[in-house]
């Protein structure tokens, strides 16, 4: 009787299992469908990917979003950069050296545009925008995207150095907004001694990128050169290039410009012209915006940089473009990514929400962004007389350069003459080869 | 006397080794030697091409070699001598019995144990100039009215790499040194002192000379690796401010990282690493000096 019953208990597990093996067929080949059959029945969207710093790439979401929605075909994917932009440049530097880079689309600073196209990870994009289409953005910004005549960068916004000074001040001492760099000097200096403020100009003299960027503008202003992107010929120890840093000099040793200045970033020349303590500051056009919150709002106004007698001023250009990676397997849909950000309707909801400068010419004067922005008219007048960082591939070094040598000859621990002399011989070695 | 099919299975045997050896010390030093005699960088769109002497003479006039020569050179002078002095005195301490000296052994070493990156960024944090502890201390200690910007003032901010290269590192030497006093038997300074020496003289008759081994070969290892320093300097200054804390690894690696100038950065490891040969090597005949 026991040994049966065992038998009956046996074949009702046996049966059981059976049961449940089939369960598991059904759930096996139910799986197989899910994510091996069906997907190569439907068609799996195009992965489009980029970095972008992490700040900025939040402000970009809306529009990723929107894009998405438009394009079921392409999934665009930005992943969040370190906020330095050095480390951003440098992990798509090592992403692209090791090969096999991720990135489909490249989100770059001026700046890094030639070193990438020379060597050789960007794609040619001068076949997909139409000369009518190219002339709808700031020349300077389309040249800024040019390596040997070819386009591997189209702007999306932009940027550029000015002049800022208080109306209320010159209006006060009678003076019209300076024209040349000794008007400038004259004026601090008048200011300075009625009292009005504490320092004529404000600078940024630290030694870092922004201190080659502020000294392209005075250079231009001077009538020299920092190398000549066709030739290579190197013009910082031409008479154009020292008079530039005498000019720095002068304001430092006669008490225009603090004694500081020579370790000012954008932030602090910003907070000491924001706190009414400066009659002019150099800077970039976030500061406007910044400054319309502060004690000095609207007392202050922009201005192109100052230059000397017979030269014409020059406005460093900064700002981000977009590029395809040589490495990216859908160069295509890349494009459409490319084309859908830098579009009339994406940038003005970009630079609605953010204050950014467009790149498109058009925008200066739109209905909508000067119902926000009043100021963005005087802004292209800025952005137009563009000079240009050298867009050379060894830009990054030639840089490094310049920054060591002019922080040497403004904290006066070289003359102008010796500073410029070793620079240019260091930078003609640089590009001797 | 090996006969020959000894000696064969003997290269046999060493074969695997010595492959390894070559594959990851004699090629890459082998390569950079190779590629140092050629521009590869931007201006020669990543092509090699042959220019012999020129990246040994463009360094002769790169003002930025010299510097991160100096930097790297006043931290490794500074900070081996600081580290040998305390190194010693710990271990003189760790040396003696007394309650509890195994936990105060181990307590020591920790910070040699520390991943560098990690107690670099702490220290970046301890001198910070808004909420760092140094300032914090010096403040309430009355002698600061507002902080010091450590790591943004160029000489200080040296003197904040070598605080910290010293607190992670006196371990090692602590350790190598402790090792060297307790091979010295005890039985040398009981004679030294019926001899009538007092401590003082014992010292520097009796364990510092019975040292010397320890403390070369201590040197030699502190030397070679803080010549080559990088990562606690990358960590907290990045070599800033304004370059016044670049070493010269620092260097190499924006060399060929940032501006892709291969060909002149395997000159720069070049003659790095034959500076580096050199100081091993003197080292090593003052090492072998001592021992005879």
């Amino acid at each position: 009787m026991f040994i049966f019953r065992c038998l009956t208990k046996l074949k009702k597990i046996g049966s059981r299992l059976l049961k449940a093996k089939r369960l598991l067929a059904i759930f096996l080949v139910s799986l197989a469908i899910q994510f091996a059959i069906l997907p190569a029945w439907t068609q799996q969207p195009v992965i489009i990917k980029t970095l972008i710093r992490a700040d900025e790439a939040q402000q970009l979401q809306p529009l990723v979003k929107e894009f998405n929605q438009q394009h079921p075909d392409i999934k665009f994917q930005i992943l969040e950069a370190p906020s330095d932009s050095n480390q951003v440049e440098d992990l798509y530097t090592s992403s692209f050296l090791l090969g096999n880079s991720p990135y489909d689309v490249v989100y770059m600073d001026i700046v890094w545009t030639p070193k990438f196209a020379a060597a050789g990870w960007l794609r040619d994009l001068s076949d997909r925008l139409s000369p009518e289409e190219a002339e709808k953005y700031l020349e300077g910004d389309i040249a800024g995207g040019m390596y040997q005549d070819r386009l591997y960068r189209l702007p999306f916004r932009s940027d550029a150095g000015m002049l800022y000074y208080r109306q209320d001040l010159l209006d006060k001492a009678g003076y019209e907004p300076p024209e040349t760099f000794g008007e400038l000097l004259e004026i601090s200096q008048d200011l300075q001694q009625q009292g009005l403020a504490d320092w004529g100009y404000v600078w940024q003299g630290k030694q870092y990128e922004g201190l080659a960027a502020m000294f392209v503008e005075i250079l231009q202003g001077s009538g020299g050169f920092w190398v000549e992107p066709d030739t290579l010929e190197v013009g910082l120890d031409r008479p154009a290039a020292i008079k530039a840093v005498e000019f720095l000099r002068t304001a430092i040793a006669s008490k225009i410009s603090p004694p500081g200045v020579t370790t000012y970033a954008e932030e602090e020349t910003r907070r000491l012209f924001q706190n009414g303590r400066a009659v002019f500051l150099r800077n970039w056009p976030y500061v406007y915006s910044l400054a319309l919150d502060s004690p000095i709002a609207g007392k202050y106004n922009i201005k192109p940089m100052v230059h000397a007698v017979g030269e014409t001023s020059g406005a460093t250009l900064g700002g981000w473009g977009l590029g395809i990676a040589k490495s990216s397997k859908h160069p295509d849909a890349a494009w459409e990514v490319i084309k859908f950000l830098s579009s009339e309707d994406s940038q003005r909801k970009f630079i609605l929400e953010t204050g950014f400068v467009p790149s498109r010419i058009d925008l200066f004067n739109d209905p909508k962004i000067i119902a926000k922005y009043d100021y963005y008219p005087k802004l292209l007048e800025v952005v137009q007389s563009s000079a240009l960082r050298p867009p050379i591939p060894q830009y990054a070094q030639a840089s490094d350069i310049l920054q060591r040598y002019l922080s040497a000859a403004i904290t006066g621990s070289m003359t102008p003459e010796q500073a410029m002399k070793t620079a240019a011989n260091e930078t003609r070695n640089l590009l001797k080869r | 006397m090996l006969n020959k099919r000894e000696q064969f299975t003997g290269w046999l045997l060493l074969f695997p080794a010595l492959f390894i050896l070559g594959l990851v010390f004699i090629y890459p030093i082998a390569r950079a030697f190779w590629l140092s005699w050629f521009a590869e960088n931007l201006g020669t769109q990543l092509e090699p091409v042959f220019t012999g002497l020129g990246n040994y003479q463009r360094m002769l006039g790169d003002g930025r070699f010299w510097q991160s020569l100096w930097n790297t050179s006043v931290f490794t002078m500074a900070s081996v001598t600081l580290e040998l002095l305390l190194g010693l005195g710990i271990a003189l301490v760790l040396n003696k019995t007394f309650f509890g000296r195994g936990v105060v052994r181990t307590i020591a070493i920790i910070p040699w144990a520390l991943p560098t990156a990690v107690m670099g960024l702490a220290w970046a944090w301890i001198f910070n100039d808004q909420y760092g502890v140094v300032n914090d201390i010096l403040i309430r200690l009355g002698l600061l009215d507002t902080g010091i910007n450590w790591l943004g003032t160029p000489t200080l901010a040296m003197v904040a790499l070598i605080v910290a290269d010293v607190w992670k590192t006196t371990p090692f030497i602590s350790i190598i040194l402790l090792a060297g006093l307790q091979s010295i038997s005890e039985d040398l300074y009981e004679a030294h002192k019926m001899d009538g020496a007092s401590p003082w003289q014992s010292f520097w008759q009796i364990t510092l000379p019975l040292l010397m081994p320890q403390i070369l070969i201590a040197l030699l290892f502190r030397f070679a690796q803080s010549f080559g320093v990088f990562d606690l300097v990358q960590v907290m200054t990045g070599g800033g401010p304004a370059g016044s804390t670049e070493t010269v690894s620092i260097y190499i690696y924006s060399t060929v990282m940032r501006y892709l100038d291969f060909g002149y950065g395997a000159a720069l490891v070049v003659v790095t690493f034959l500076l580096l040969i050199l100081a091993v090597a003197i080292i090593s005949v003052m090492l072998k000096r001592v021992r005879a």
